[in-house]
């Protein structure tokens, strides 16, 4: 074969590999797997179950104070500021994410398989210069409204892996923006880029079945489908904050209960000053 | 008329590094998407400064005045230049601060990409030393009748200089990539890490090695000496800047919003770099206008 010949045969290879490579960029972890069986919309039986529990907390953390000086409406309106990341009271855990992975129901069929209706939408609020709630749930395609109840301008930044990344200012008396999400993704950081301090997490699931644990730390998920599920609490901290797993099985009209513990302990060997991020994610023209 | 060119060069040099000053507080502070439209900022030329608006939109007022400032002197060396050479240095100037101003466009318009936020970041050190040469060609020094002597030993110090000046390029290109590969509340990549450190072996090893040859080898020239002094001194200062900005850095993502010192620690440790490399190009300039390739002799042998 000749040199040009076996040249044009090396560039088509590398080509075809880098269109690879790019095509798996940005998939969904949805989109990468197996094939799906067609989605089934749910139909309420009546035998509908609960599933309850409390995020305990081992330890003791201390908040950190932020200082809102940079921007006066802030410092003004909210002075004593604190984080969000470890809100514990009476050894409980508030702003955890608990949510159903994945399981089977009670007819077999698999959760994912399964497309459940929402209804009305999601309110996140600036109010004091933080976000309003700290942590939320929606399904996706749900409506999030988004709010700004402070006298100043306020800059709505989503930094997601497998949803679309936007970046938008809204001025104090602005209409509500009105966004949504269309790949599950557990969790969607949102920041601030005027207000670096400010911070939320989304969590978005194609079920309705998620939480957010209250101040007393308790959390209900209501109307689960009788069946097998894994349950999952995330709490955030760390490079991508930390997850506990359980296993649990709803009956009909059953309340299952589900209890999860964090630690201080593992709290901060996420923040240990040795951890570096293993590697450099690919490819590097995406945003952050 | 040549002093006030010359004068004008080392304005817009001055202006120049408060830019940097200036970016580099934008990245420490993450206020690049303060504002997500450009080249307006939030639809007006001047918004409400507050929170991060304050450092992204007051980089970019001191940006413009750069653009303006390099605008003049190109005006000026058209008007006051003889040298067609320095004229034509002056309008790359002029082309690179506004691809400069177009890439910052871009950053904010793609949400800070990676690969266009490292762009940025080293071109605005290109753009430094591109101001900093024209300072040196202006210079009254520069059209003097130097006397030039002979670089005689085998490792040629104008090569040693240009290879020291490369290598201080290359490790800039990495640390603008370390650091804005991740935000202030994420940990550094491990591997990019590494990676400047051990440009940071190199730099010391090739740049150490190239002053010290200067001193020792033309210690009465003080045209070559001062510069080299400097970068030494420098060279040192920005190790233990860059020691400072990773132990900073380790610790910001347990911080609640981006604080000092991390700060300021690493915006010096920005600066530092760039006139580290100022100071090295200034330094090779020199030796090409003094040194001079040693004259080879033949040695007839006789019968």
């Amino acid at each position: 074969m000749s040199t040009k010949r076996k040249q044009l045969g090396l560039g088509l290879m590398l080509l075809l590999g880098l269109a690879g490579i790019g095509s798996n960029c940005g998939k969904t972890p949805d989109e990468n797997g197996p094939p799906k069986a067609e989605e089934t919309p749910y139909k309420k039986t009546g035998k509908e179950g609960t599933i309850t529990g409390t995020i305990a907390f081992a330890g003791t953390v201390t908040l950190k104070k932020i200082d809102t000086s940079a921007d006066l409406v802030c410092a003004k309106k909210n002075p004593n500021l604190e984080t969000e990341d470890n809100v514990v009271k009476d050894g409980k855990l508030a702003n955890a994410f608990v949510y159903i992975k994945n399981g089977t129901l009670a007819d077999g069929k698999q959760l994912r398989d399964v497309s459940f209706a929402f209804s009305g939408d999601v309110t996140l609020d600036q109010n004091g210069c933080h976000y309003v709630p700290h942590v939320l749930g929606v399904q996706t395609n749900q409506k999030v409204r988004i709010t700004n109840s402070d006298p100043t301008q306020h800059n709505i930044h989503p930094t997601p892996k497998y949803n679309p990344e936007w970046n938008q200012t809204q001025p104090n008396g602005a209409p509500p923006l009105e966004k949504t999400f269309g790949h599950s993704e557990v969790l969607v950081p949102v920041k601030c880029n005027q207000h670096p301090w400010m911070k939320a997490y989304i969590g978005v699931l194609k079920h309705p079945f998620f939480a957010v644990s209250a101040a007393d730390g308790t959390f209900t998920i209501k109307e689960v489908p009788p069946g097998k599920y894994t349950l999952v609490a995330w709490h955030e901290g760390g490079a991508s904050g930390t997850e506990k797993t359980i296993e649990v099985t709803v009956s009909a009209n059953g309340t299952a209960k589900a209890d999860f513990s964090f630690g201080a302990a593992a709290a901060a060997s996420q923040n240990s000053s040795l951890e570096l991020r293993p590697a450099l994610e690919l490819p590097v023209v995406g945003g952050h | 008329m040549t002093r006030a060119v010359h004068r004008f060069t080392l304005l817009l040099t001055g202006a120049t590094f408060v830019l940097l000053i200036a970016g580099a507080l934008v990245t420490s502070h993450d206020a690049g998407l303060a504002t997500p439209d450009w080249p307006l900022s939030n639809g007006k030329v001047f918004p409400k400064m507050v929170g991060n608006l304050f450092w992204e939109h007051g980089h970019r007022l001191v940006a413009t005045a750069v653009g303006l400032l390099t605008i003049a002197l190109n005006v000026y060396l058209y008007k006051r230049e003889a040298r067609r050479w320095v004229r034509r240095l002056g309008f790359v100037a002029l082309g690179v601060v506004i691809a400069q101003g177009l890439l910052g466009g871009l950053t904010v318009k793609l949400m800070l990409p990676l690969a266009v936020s490292a762009a940025h970041a080293t071109l605005a050190q290109l753009f430094f030393c591109t101001v900093v040469s024209l300072t040196v060609f202006t210079s009254p020094r520069w059209r003097e009748e130097l006397r030039t002597i002979e670089d005689k030993e085998n490792l040629p110090l104008r090569y040693l200089l240009l290879a020291a000046a490369i290598t201080v390029f290359l490790q800039l290109i990495l640390g603008a990539t370390l650091r804005h590969s991740a935000p202030w509340d994420r940990y550094l990549p491990k591997e990019l890490v590494l990676a400047h450190v051990g440009g940071a072996v190199a730099v010391s090893l090739i740049l150490g090695a190239a002053i010290l040859s200067v001193l020792r080898r033309h210690a009465d020239e003080t045209y070559l000496t001062g510069p080299a002094r400097i970068a030494l001194g420098l060279l040192a200062l920005q190790l233990l800047l860059g020691l400072a900005s990773y132990l900073t850095r380790l610790a910001s993502p347990s911080d609640p919003q981006p604080l000092n010192p991390m700060i300021w620690v690493t915006v010096a440790h920005v600066t530092c770099g760039a006139l580290a490399f100022a100071t090295t190009i200034v330094l090779t300039l020199r030796a090409f206008k003094v040194l001079r390739a040693p004259e080879s002799t033949f040695q007839l042998a006789t019968a």
